[in-house]
């Protein structure tokens, strides 16, 4: 009986956060849009490089929703979807509710592999000004995004 | 495969079984060192389970739909319900003898926690907040800061060692456990301001478990007394 409570509740519990209509398509970016973007910005940046496609990407989603919440007015949280279809890219913002996160398509993966990035999800931290200060591949923790952005607010450009 | 954080776990379950082992004989019972491990191990795995489905559910991730990311342990494990996740299997497992098995298994768990936080330097997950004390590690960008993982796991190394003499000397049932309850969420809440987080995290549930332990332990102090 208390497991099919717990089951209920899981299933209950819907992961949907805002309508998918609400979400425009993405603008495509290139490897020379973001550097001209990091080079402009006098905030530190977070670029996180997903794709819905990405098993790993669902688990650090919500994270990135928190942080951008809690530091959406110190940084710059930019996501850049690689690889991917705009439907599912999408589906992906509406479903996570990422929509405060400014996102752009890259169905090459061509910005990953112009910054060094290896595979996805892939996380570069920039200072202002776009000196990248470290970089985490692989599937972001709490600590890690948070250390992450510490370092950048903390970092001079 | 998370190689680092595979390390980090190997590093806690070989500190819980030197911790067994180093107690067999002593403080327990030789013949039941196997079944307090397989206790503890069978706990820790179905903790850790647990609290990686209350990270996924407060994160809006329904685990019905995608089961297969209960395995990605690095998404975040909610630390509270993975000790009480944790705590309730191993109360089902040891239920015929709860406060002998918990009290037996208590400072050796302590022990396999200390491993965990030593792990860090596998997991890359040792620095805390800004500190301009001596021993302060440098981050990526050149800032000192705490160690917070190996403060973590020098406090439980020594209570592994206090609890460890403590049930050595005379104690009552239940004194050992509850103590070790009371270590583990002190721990959590005295270094929570040092490790960087979304967030404050879950403080008032530490404060809530030392005072738990705490309680528990005074329990059964009166009634070991009244009793002895």
């Amino acid at each position: 009986m208390l497991v099919a409570a717990a089951l209920a509740l899981i299933a209950g519990c819907s992961s949907s956060t805002i309508p998918l209509d609400s979400v425009p398509e993405l603008p495509a970016t290139t490897p020379a849009d973001v550097h001209l973007l990091l080079a402009g910005s006098d905030r530190p940046i977070v670029l996180n490089v997903w794709a819905s496609w990405c098993g790993p990407c669902r688990s650090e989603a919500p994270l990135l929703r928190s942080a951008e919440t809690a530091w959406g007015d110190q940084v710059r949280f930019i996501g850049v979807d690689v690889r991917d279809s705009q439907d599912g890219a999408r589906r992906f913002i509406a479903e996570y509710g990422l929509e405060e996160i400014e996102h752009y398509f890259d169905p090459t993966g061509a910005v990953p592999d112009d910054l060094g990035g290896f595979g996805v999800p892939v996380t570069f931290f920039f200072a202002p000004g776009g000196r990248l200060v470290s970089m985490h591949s692989g599937v972001l923790d709490e600590r890690t995004l948070a250390l992450g952005v510490d370092e950048i607010v903390r970092s001079a450009p | 495969m998370e190689y680092g954080l595979l390390a980090a776990a190997l590093m806690a379950v070989a500190c819980l079984w030197l911790a067994l082992r180093f107690e067999a004989g002593r403080s327990n019972p030789s013949d039941q060192t196997a079944r307090l491990w397989d206790a503890a191990l069978i706990a820790a795995i179905a903790g850790l389970g647990i609290g990686r489905i209350g990270t996924m559910v407060s994160g809006g991730v329904n685990p019905l739909s995608h089961p297969l990311d209960v395995f990605i342990v690095r998404g975040g494990v909610d630390t509270v319900v993975a000790s009480a996740g944790a705590l309730a299997v191993f109360a089902l497992i040891a239920r015929r003898d709860l406060p002998g098995m918990a009290d037996a298994v208590a400072p050796a768990a302590l022990a396999g926690l200390a491993g965990w936080h030593a792990g860090c330097f596998t997991r890359g997950a040792c620095l805390g907040t800004p500190s301009d004390l001596p021993w302060a590690i440098a981050g990526p960008s050149g800032i000192g800061r705490h160690p917070v993982e190996v403060y973590a796991a020098v406090a439980l190394a020594l209570a592994w060692l206090a609890l460890t003499v403590i049930r050595r000397r005379r104690s009552y049932p239940g004194i050992a456990a509850s103590l070790a309850i009371a270590v583990a969420a002190g721990v959590r809440l005295a270094t929570q301001s040092m490790r960087p987080a979304i967030g404050d995290g879950p403080v008032w549930w530490y404060a809530l478990g030392v005072a738990a332990g705490l309680a528990a332990a005074a329990t059964a102090w009166v009634l070991g007394r009244r009793r002895a």
